[in-house]
């Protein structure tokens, strides 16, 4: 069997096996792996414009908090089936993304990075400021609902459409466009790439999928408020995870988010009053010992092929 | 808004804007310094500020020293500290691309707060040293903002007389206009790097001592500053350090109308708005940029 079909039958088991995995899951099990989905569903997406377009988003978290709080107010105040309503946060984020994408696009390294910062604290005191709509400070609390292994299902689902889109776009030649951008913005243009199209398209396509992942997490919480839907650190987290996987790859964003999650679940725990202190510290060492990533390490040493 | 605006009121908001504005400006301007001589955005900036601020309430609290006396105390720190992190940490990413050094100075800004937090807890502290205001015609102008205003307005020119009027200063200025160029002067960049970095933080640990005064603090008070010390660079023009001084009483201003006019959580997001179309518009800032 070739390495290709080893793989893919590896990727069907694995598929297969979560799929089972609530069968025989506790409660905390579905909980945890949920978690984990949607980690790999922002890591993926963060990847898509910053991995592989370039721009960095330092304010990432927004659109997985612009989609909490659609999702929220569609379900409280409208009434939606919390599976539709998580939909229509992946569009209230991409329209988020359009709206802001358009400007801000065209700014260039750290100005594009730190507006993203200031979007994310921005809609955090909007979102405090609309009581009516959105309970303002005090939150918003969803009607109670036991729905773990349908929202694991749909977090799985969003994280391998997430990384789906990823290979479809890295193969593609809307993905080496990207990566031309990435590499010479200028020398792109010069080539008669239409620059600020394509990053906006790729924009959109990283902010669906946080959309839809603060939907869920959202119906899966039951209850929101400003700080914990709109926080820096997870914006960090995600950056985090897809440098140590290694960025502008296909399957850098899962590995990072997998070993990071079960890092953080294994090893924090147990320093609740030092985490924040590790959490730095992990930074500082992914950044300066290995800003390529395991993948991208392993793609230099053994020539593997930049689809992987 | 049900109150009527008076012109009094706005009087008295430009007066706060302008007292605020010469804080921002001289916190933005160890943002600008850094920026400009590294091409890095210290992300750490504002976490500076509140170690500052702890250093002059724990030196009140504990010796019962005036607050505005253990400014060099916390300058002095700050600038050890700035130099010790330069030395060991930022270096190795002032040539790398951005988001390795907004990610660096992230993981430390992060593990300086929950330092913060573990030495001294989360409560708010306050100095309750000088409260009250003087009358100034109509208006009234708070003490404690009045002095922050002076003290920011003598550290800030101190700073452009070092930066003008000094050898050290003019090395510094040469690097940040064209790094190759002072190498080949035969200026040592590391070392101008690292006083930049020292200077820096001296400057955001004299703005968290003059706020210790005028508000609670608490280890998270930072972040924002950064945010703010980022927007004000950013209406000064990148690299042009005249320009921060600028912006500082601009942001100041345009922050104190909006919470007049609108309210102050809607401040931030018009800080915001302007922050955007002033990036659209004028990418290089009302006063220009850095000329190179």
């Amino acid at each position: 069997m070739s390495a290709r079909g080893g793989f893919l039958a590896a990727l069907a088991a694995a598929a297969v096996l979560l799929a089972l995995y609530p069968v025989v899951a506790t409660g905390y099990g579905v909980r945890a792996a949920l978690q984990l989905f949607m980690w790999v569903a922002l890591a993926g997406s963060w990847n898509i414009i910053s991995g592989l377009t370039g721009y960095v988003s330092f304010g990432h978290v927004a659109f997985f908090g612009a989609g909490s709080y659609a999702a929220g107010i569609l379900v409280v105040k409208a009434g939606w089936p919390w599976p539709v309503a998580s939909l229509a946060g992946g569009g209230a984020a991409a329209l988020l993304a359009l709206v802001i994408g358009y400007p801000c696009l065209r700014l260039k390294g750290p100005y594009f990075a730190i507006a993203m910062l200031g979007l994310n604290e921005v809609l955090r005191a909007l979102v405090s400021y609309f009581e009516g709509l959105t309970g303002g400070g005090s939150g918003l609390s969803l009607p109670t609902l036991e729905a773990s292994v349908p929202i694991y299902y749909a977090m799985a689902l969003t994280a391998a459409a997430v990384t789906g889109l990823t290979y479809a776009v890295i193969t593609s030649r809307f993905g080496l466009r990207l990566m031309t951008i990435r590499e010479d913005e200028v020398a792109a243009e010069a080539m008669g790439i239409d620059t600020a199209r394509h990053k906006l398209y790729a924009f959109l396509l990283s902010a669906v999928g946080p959309g839809i992942a603060g939907g869920l997490a959202a119906r899966d919480q039951g209850y929101i408020e400003p700080v914990s839907v709109f926080p820096l650190a997870m914006t960090i987290t995600m950056i985090v995870m897809v440098l140590f996987g290694g960025k502008g790859t296909v399957w850098g964003p899962v590995l990072g988010a997998v070993v990071l999650f079960v890092f953080q679940e294994v090893v924090w725990a147990r320093f609740i009053y030092l985490h924040q202190l590790l959490f730095g510290a992990i930074i500082v060492a992914v950044v300066l010992l290995m800003p390529r990533g395991v993948l991208g390490l392993l793609q230099i040493r053994y020539r593997l092929p930049r689809t992987i | 808004m049900n109150v009527a605006i008076t012109p009094e009121m706005v009087g008295q908001v430009v007066i706060s804007g302008i007292l605020s504005g010469a804080l921002y400006a001289m916190v933005a301007l160890g943002l600008a310094l850094i920026f400009g001589v590294m091409r890095v955005i210290n992300i750490a900036h504002g976490p500076f500020l509140m170690l500052g601020a702890y250093t002059t309430v724990i030196l009140h609290q504990s010796l019962g020293l005036n607050p505005y006396l253990t400014l060099p105390a916390s300058m002095l720190l700050l600038f050890a500290l700035g130099v010790f992190l330069q030395r060991t940490l930022v270096f190795r990413v002032v040539d790398a691309p951005e988001l390795s050094s907004l990610l660096l100075t992230f993981g430390v800004s992060i593990a300086l707060v929950n330092l913060a937090q573990l030495g001294f807890t989360s409560d708010l502290r306050s100095v309750e040293y000088i409260t009250g205001s003087w009358p100034l015609g109509p208006f009234a102008l708070s003490k404690s903002r009045a002095i922050a205003f002076g003290v920011a307005a003598i550290v800030s020119g101190g700073a452009f007389l070092f930066l003008g009027r000094t050898r050290l200063g003019k090395a510094i200025r040469a690097t940040s206009q064209n790094r190759d160029v002072a190498l080949v002067c035969g200026i040592n960049v590391p070392r101008i790097h690292l006083v930049t970095f020292g200077l820096a933080a001296a400057l955001a640990a004299a703005g968290g001592t003059l706020l210790s005064v005028i508000v609670a603090i608490q280890p998270e008070m930072g972040q924002i500053w950064t945010f703010k010390s980022f927007l004000v660079i950013v209406l000064g023009g990148a690299g042009n350090y005249p320009g921060a001084l600028l912006g500082g009483v601009l942001l100041g201003l345009v922050e104190q109308l909006a919470s007049l006019f609108l309210t102050a959580q809607l401040s931030e997001a018009v800080a915001y708005v302007l922050l955007v179309l002033v990036l659209l518009v004028r990418p290089t800032g009302l006063l220009g940029g850095r000329q190179t």
